[in-house]
């Protein structure tokens, strides 16, 4: 076979979600193979793998109509923890009823999206710059709002003693698990902001704004798609969704940590980019995401059932990950 | 001694004036610079708040905090601040021992007597180096398991950072103190000092084995973090959780509420920084390397402050 024929053949495999799905496939063979002494044969190692990359697919939902849309969101791991700092104080610390924490922190998120877009869409500044500032900024607030302590359980009393609060009960209900012990809520919670998502991104008319302006900014404008406003709504959900994985990893740790977060930003671009949404921005979609968030989840999982050394789990998570995106760019060829 | 302390006070400020005669001025501020490398971690938090504390007590002293912000070039710029602004003595808590060890001998040759916290520095241009030893906790931690698990059982070790000294000593230690008795090491990984990362792997771990008796997290926020998965798993009343550092808000609070079945501290050594550089301002003899002890806090100890080891 020539190479141009391996080309073709590659082509042939027609569109982007067939060849997502057979990347997940392939993954999953190599779970079996690499089964961990049967672990990857027990429902629970699925279950904590779902939960595992609940967190992360959270943030990839949020970035993916930013990447359609051409932009990029740096600042989602900083945002979670900065979420994270603000759930655990006014959960924790103030006892403030959940729906309202819930709401607050909603807003905090949305509001660190708002600037992001209103800084790239209507300050033309490039979103990478924009974002990197508000990843730099949220990260700082987070560490200020926290006095650069963990806003934990343990509360510190004037005399220098500690008290120890209970843990939130609305903490407690997103870290359990629903169906019979077999799903955690935080995946529950991933799967409702998917479809969300999937839905404005494929059947509301601000998703066919965020691919027309991805696909081509400057036609988009003149056949009066307002930019602006797509631009600055889709870095408001990327913001949201921030929010909301940031609630889900402070419920999780039971407690607010500055520090947390840091890398995840990377990691979830990495899984709407595996998917097959493309950085260049017009192409890609929710379901892509999900296969991404999947393939690069259970690559994590079936690493960690091996114990393979932290050196060979980075060397192979680069490699795969240029293998998945290599596939995935064939087609321009 | 009182002369000594005015004499190292009148040096380090010239611009007083009537150095070295006012001898009835003893309340005379001593400034005390502190060089820290990195705010960012709690430990750290609570080493500053430790010399803040000890120095708290000694009205005649002032602390000045720079926070180096995990970066060693800003930290040397501090160095130098500080030597300029001719403080009477420096705590350096340096991030690395090779670009720092330089500045360090810059302040020694100003007349400024040194203290370091924590990480060494190359050679020996500094007064006082305090520091705790990881791999002694480590053996120390080893030894308690062993007794506790009456010499054998399956153990998690749920690892710091591997490239980092602290990480691999905690780890080596650990290996000395169960060397010789029947516990195993059915699974470790390196969670790199992360709680959601410890708690993936101690998931992994649970379901690959049905059988773990204890989880050795190389910090508190580790051990805490697999016992939430234990907890999820419905496996934590069979297994023994154990971390290092004993933070008060952290470890000691995990035992106290019953999470965590011991912790051993890793003390910061901020009091004993404010007590030696008191003997220095004193003119006494201060040892060259002074290696601080660990405690134990378990659910009997926790309230009275824990228990010393050697």
């Amino acid at each position: 076979m020539t190479p141009t024929q391996n080309i073709k053949s590659f082509s042939a495999l027609g569109n982007p979600a067939l060849r997502a799905c057979l990347a997940l496939a392939l993954m999953l063979f190599l779970g079996i193979i690499f089964n961990g002494d049967g672990a990857f044969f027990k429902t629970g190692t699925h279950r904590d793998a779902l939960r595992q990359i609940s967190v992360y697919g959270i943030l990839a939902c949020g970035l993916t109509p930013v990447i359609v849309s051409g932009g990029i969101d740096l600042a989602v791991g900083s945002v979670l923890a900065l979420v994270a700092v603000c759930a655990a104080k006014m959960a924790i610390h103030w006892n403030w009823p959940s729906a309202l924490t819930v709401i607050a922190c909603l807003m905090v998120g949305a509001a660190c999206g708002g600037v992001s877009g209103l800084i790239t869409a209507k300050l033309r500044l490039q979103p990478f710059i924009a974002t990197l500032a508000m990843m730099v900024f949220a990260r700082g607030l987070a560490k200020y709002a926290s006095g650069g302590m963990k806003i934990s359980t343990a509360i510190l009393n004037p005399d220098g003693t500690y008290r120890y609060a209970e843990v939130p009960p609305f903490f407690r209900f997103l870290d359990s698990r629903v169906l019979g012990g077999n799903v955690s809520v935080v995946t529950i919670i991933f799967l409702v902001f998917a479809a969300v998502a999937w839905i404005l991104m494929s059947k509301h008319i601000w998703g066919r704004h965020i691919y027309a302006t991805g696909g081509n900014e400057l036609a988009s404008r003149f056949s009066g798609v307002p930019v602006v406003s797509v631009k600055i709504l889709a870095y408001i959900v990327s913001g949201t969704c921030a929010a909301v994985a940031g609630i889900c990893q402070a419920a999780q740790e039971q407690q607010g940590d500055p520090e947390t977060g840091a890398g995840y930003e990377l990691v979830a671009i990495a899984m709407v980019v595996i998917g097959g949404t493309s950085l260049a921005g017009g192409r890609g979609g929710i379901g892509l995401t999900l296969l991404g968030v999947l393939t690069i989840g259970y690559l994590d999982k079936i690493l960690s059932i091996n114990a393979v050394p932290e050196a060979g789990r980075l060397m192979l998570t680069g490699g795969i990950i240029v293998a998945a995106v290599l596939t995935q760019s064939r087609k321009k060829n | 001694m009182l002369g000594a302390f005015v004499f190292l006070a009148g040096c380090s400020k010239p611009t007083g004036g009537n150095s070295g005669t006012n001898s009835s001025t003893p309340q005379k501020k001593i400034t005390i610079g502190m060089s820290q490398c990195n705010l960012g971690e709690p430990w750290r938090e609570q080493m500053n708040a430790d010399i803040q504390a000890a120095a708290a007590k000694h009205p005649e002293l002032k602390v000045v905090f720079k926070d180096a912000q995990n970066d060693t070039l800003q930290q040397r710029a501090q160095i130098e601040e500080f030597v300029s602004a001719k403080v009477d003595l420096l705590i350096v808590s340096p991030k690395e021992a090779q670009p720092l060890t330089e500045p360090v001998a810059r302040a020694m040759d100003a007349g400024i007597p040194v203290i370091v916290l924590d990480r060494r520095l190359l050679g020996d241009k500094y007064t006082c180096f305090i520091g705790a030893d990881n791999k002694k906790i480590g053996n120390a931690l080893g030894e308690w398991v062993v007794k506790t698990l009456d010499g054998k059982g399956n153990v998690v070790e749920l690892m710091g950072l591997q490239t980092s000294a602290p990480g691999q000593d905690r780890h080596s230690g650990f290996l000395e103190g169960i060397a010789g008795s029947d516990i195993k090491i059915v699974f470790s990984a390196d969670m790199k000092w992360l709680e959601p990362d410890a708690r993936k792997e101690m998931e992994s771990a649970l379901s690959r084995f049905d059988k773990i008796d204890l989880v050795y997290g190389h910090n508190d926020p580790g051990a805490h973090g697999a016992y939430l998965a234990a907890k999820s798993a419905g496996r934590e009343k069979q297994i023994k959780f154990v971390g290092i550092d004993a933070l008060p808000q952290e470890g000691v609070g995990y035992v106290s509420q019953g999470i965590l079945d011991v912790t051993f501290q890793y003390p910061t050594g901020g009091a004993e920084a404010i007590d030696t550089a008191l003997k220095i301002f004193r003119d006494e003899k201060v040892p060259k390397d002074i290696t601080l002890g660990t405690r134990r806090f378990d659910k009997a100890s926790v309230k009275t402050g824990g228990e010393a080891l050697p």
